[in-house]
């Protein structure tokens, strides 16, 4: 591979982790990787649990304004 | 040599601006190409950024990069979350930028261009930028504490309270009015009224999606909605071209109001995953393809402005709302420029986000330049409609007249031609049954977009469907700060009732969620009613209420970030939150008062009020219309109530802070700063938040 497609790749690659990033798409993943997750000795959420229970946290403040 | 370079350029860039400044000021020849807009504000916003916010991030607040934040102390991977500064920065753009700024300067524009402009740029530059960045700051020193806990803390214990009653209070004017934008957009609109109302079951389609069958998997489901809802557009054309459909969702302001009623109570009541979660994804990339769009459209375009600077109606006889330039051009434009309501994001959901203390300057301060320069561009693109046009779409019929010709002549009269037929054309073209008297910013600045994007791509044949894309994006996102609003307002009602009854509090209960949601859908319902069946359209009283309690929670907001720059011992410096927090109350104190006692009937609430008790008295108002009239008369009482109490509870928060201020200067009371204690990052200096083993 030559420098510049490595270049365009890590690009894109980076490109795609911030849009998944932005969009939510990755918030399970950093749920698992957070040391909270880790250290704790409760059972870890699962994916449908994490994505009801992260929905019913952030929609209950200030989140969207005018 | 690098350094003689970087002086050269900044000196390039800051003559460009002034130059560009210059020209819309003072150029009263041909009309302005909108490209000298963009490149004033531009070119202000970047020596502000450069200078202003690093002068205020190195000396005011001396940001701490060494220092661990709240993310890093406290990561759960749920509250807490450090983040790239790039991906924070648009989490907090898409919860600060809503209809404020796109609705504020088109309404704005009857003054002419050059008021609302200068105070979008010097607004966001030395206040509203200036407020989301220290509340952050402060924020972030507190574990991201919300305002009211601040405060609270702060300032003192009542402080603390009235801050949350002024968000309780300017919640529910906030949602009545974004209620009424949407009304007036899509009254006698089957085409927009179908749209808006196909986004429900596609809503509730991607959250059975995302909740079973791909948990979390936001991208993908959003693609979909978006491409459904765009299918909705074009479909809408079809089912206002149906006489049978078309019947179906022409609707009036009553239907609509109630309809918007049962929505709002829906999303509260209803689990949050089924309708308001995934309404909000659709709602944000809509928004963001949305305003990159009308960036994009008007440097390809480059319109030219045709509204002149100033209009006739600085005198404060304009028919889009009434009030002289000062204090109202402020109170109108109000988020592009400074926003209350930012502050609630500034502290609480941000903080906890943010990596380093650096951050703080490029997401407090450069998320609000961004958000300026949406205003910037609502302007551009409501001035660069013909002036005619703009006052025939946002004026009232009761001032305008109610026929076409006679509209017309009136607008014709104040000095802006206009043929009624042009009207009628327009209409024509853009799919609506009509577009006079449809006060609310938001036709008028869908007209401008649709004129904008149809010249980029398709031409006049697409101008329709640019219209109602335009419409469905406003109305969208407008919706999405109603219910995610309207369930936050669910949640203060029932906190509050909880301390009178336990059950009532619990966030579960059945009983206490519908009861509480009945009850803050019944208090902006109220305004919102008060609004459609107003015979001067609602936007006129309620938009200026609107602003009033925003900038009073600006004020608010301001108070305990200058009581806390005290207490840091940054007195020198203190000038920079005391001076937007004095224009701040010298605006709304000035702008209550002329709303409730001012003798002009069209702006005081009172006089208004008095007017019509007089005409029912001398027998002036038939006997059918009686009824409505005494409603009328309540309602501008207790607009006139509503305005008061707001402004008597930021006096009565004033005092608070100038009995502690002194305090803290005369030294007669030990200086208590509650910031966390300080914790050195564990971080190396190059971590981006990219990492955990990802780059």
């Amino acid at each position: 591979m030559t420098h510049a497609s490595k270049t365009v790749a890590r690009l894109l690659r980076r490109f795609w982790r911030g849009l998944r990033e932005c969009c939510g798409d990755a918030a399970y993943e950093r749920y698992l990787r957070s040391p909270a997750t880790r250290c704790n000795s409760s059972p870890t959420l699962t994916p449908k649990e994490f994505y009801v229970e992260q929905l019913n946290r952030r929609y209950s403040r200030p989140n969207r304004c005018c | 040599m690098k350094r003689v370079l970087a002086i050269i350029a900044w000196l390039g860039v800051a003559l460009l601006g002034a130059a560009a400044l210059g020209k819309i000021a003072l150029d009263r020849g041909e009309p302005l190409n909108a490209t000298w807009f963009v490149v004033a504000a531009v070119c202000s916003y970047l020596v502000a950024y450069r200078f202003y916010s690093a002068f205020l991030a190195a000396k005011l607040l001396a940001l701490d990069d060494n220092r661990a934040t709240p993310a890093e102390c406290h990561d759960d991977g749920r509250d807490f979350v450090p983040t790239n500064k790039w991906v924070l920065f648009g989490h907090h753009f898409a919860a600060i930028a809503g209809p404020g700024p796109l609705v504020g300067p088109t309404l704005a524009a009857q003054f002419g261009y050059l008021p609302g402009t200068l105070w979008l740029i010097a607004g966001a530059a030395f206040a509203g930028c200036v407020q989301d960045f220290v509340i952050l700051f402060c924020s972030i020193r507190r574990n991201g504490k919300s305002l009211g806990e601040m405060a609270r803390e702060e300032v003192s214990r009542r402080g603390g309270f009235i801050a949350q009653l002024a968000v309780l209070a300017i919640l529910i004017i906030l949602l009545a009015v974004v209620a009424l934008v949407v009304v007036n957009a899509l009254k006698s609109s089957p085409w927009a009224t179908f749209t808006l109302a196909m986004t429900v079951p596609i809503a509730m389609l991607l959250g059975v999606y995302l909740r079973y069958f791909r948990p979390g998997r936001v991208l993908e489901a959003s693609l979909i909605g978006v491409s459904l809802v765009l299918f909705a557009v074009v479909a809408g054309r079809w089912v206002a071209e149906s006489p049978s459909w078309a019947q179906v969702f022409t609707l009036g302001g009553v239907a609509l109001a109630v309809a918007i009623m049962i929505y709002g109570f829906a999303a509260s009541a209803l689990p949050v995953w089924l309708l308001l979660a995934p309404r909000d994804y659709l709602s944000a990339f809509i928004k963001a393809g949305a305003i990159f769009s009308l960036a994009a459209g008007i440097l390809i375009v480059r319109p030219q402005v045709l509204m002149p600077p100033l209009t006739r109606f600085i005198d404060g006889s304009g028919p889009v709302f009434a009030g002289k330039v000062f204090p109202f051009c402020f109170i109108t434009i109000a988020c592009g420029a400074i926003s209350g309501f930012h502050s609630l994001i500034s502290s609480g959901t941000t903080p906890k986000m943010i990596l380093r203390e650096a951050h703080a300057r490029f997401i407090g301060y450069g998320a609000m330049l961004l958000e300026s320069f949406v205003g910037v561009m609502a302007m551009v693109a409501a001035c660069a409609m013909p002036p005619g046009v703009y006052f025939a779409i946002n004026s009232p019929s009761s001032i305008v007249g109610g026929t076409g010709d006679a509209a017309a002549a009136t607008i014709s009269g104040w000095g802006f031609p206009l043929q009624a037929q042009t009207m009628t054309d327009l209409a024509h073209k853009v799919g609506e049954i009509t577009l006079w008297n449809r006060a609310g910013g938001a036709p008028s600045l869908a007209v401008g977009m649709a004129q904008i994007f149809s010249s980029t791509i398709g031409g006049e044949r697409l101008l329709s469907i640019w219209y109602h894309f335009a419409i469905m994006f406003e109305a969208l996102f407008i919706l999405t700060v109603l219910d995610a609003g309207t369930r936050v307002g669910r949640f203060m009602i029932q906190e509050l009732g909880g301390r009178v009854w336990k059950p009532f509090g619990r966030s579960g209960w059945m009983p206490g969620i519908l009861l509480s949601s009945a009850i803050i859908v019944g208090l902006w319902g109220y305004f919102l009613y008060q609004g459609v069946v107003d015979p001067l359209g609602g936007i006129n009283s309620l938009w200026p209420l609107f602003g009033i309690s925003n900038q009073l929670l600006a004020a608010v907001a301001l108070v305990v970030a200058t009581t806390i720059l005290l207490k840091m011992g940054r007195l020198r410096l203190i000038w920079v939150t005391l001076l937007p927090m004095a224009w701040l109350v010298l605006v709304t104190m000035t702008a209550s008062y002329q709303k409730i006692f001012d003798s002009n009937p069209n702006l005081g609430f009172l006089s208004k009020a008095n007017a019509l008790a007089a005409q029912v008295a001398a027998g002036a108002i038939p006997a059918a219309k009686i009824a409505e009239t005494q409603r009328l008369i309540f309602n501008q009482r207790l607009d006139a109530g509503v305005t008061g109490v707001l402004a008597c509870m930021i006096l009565v928060l004033i005092v608070e802070a100038l009995v502690q201020w002194y305090a803290i200067l005369s030294r007669r009371k030990e200086t208590v700063l509650h910031e966390s204690p300080y914790v050195a990052t564990r971080w190396a200096a190059d971590y981006s938040g990219a990492a955990h083993g990802d780059d």
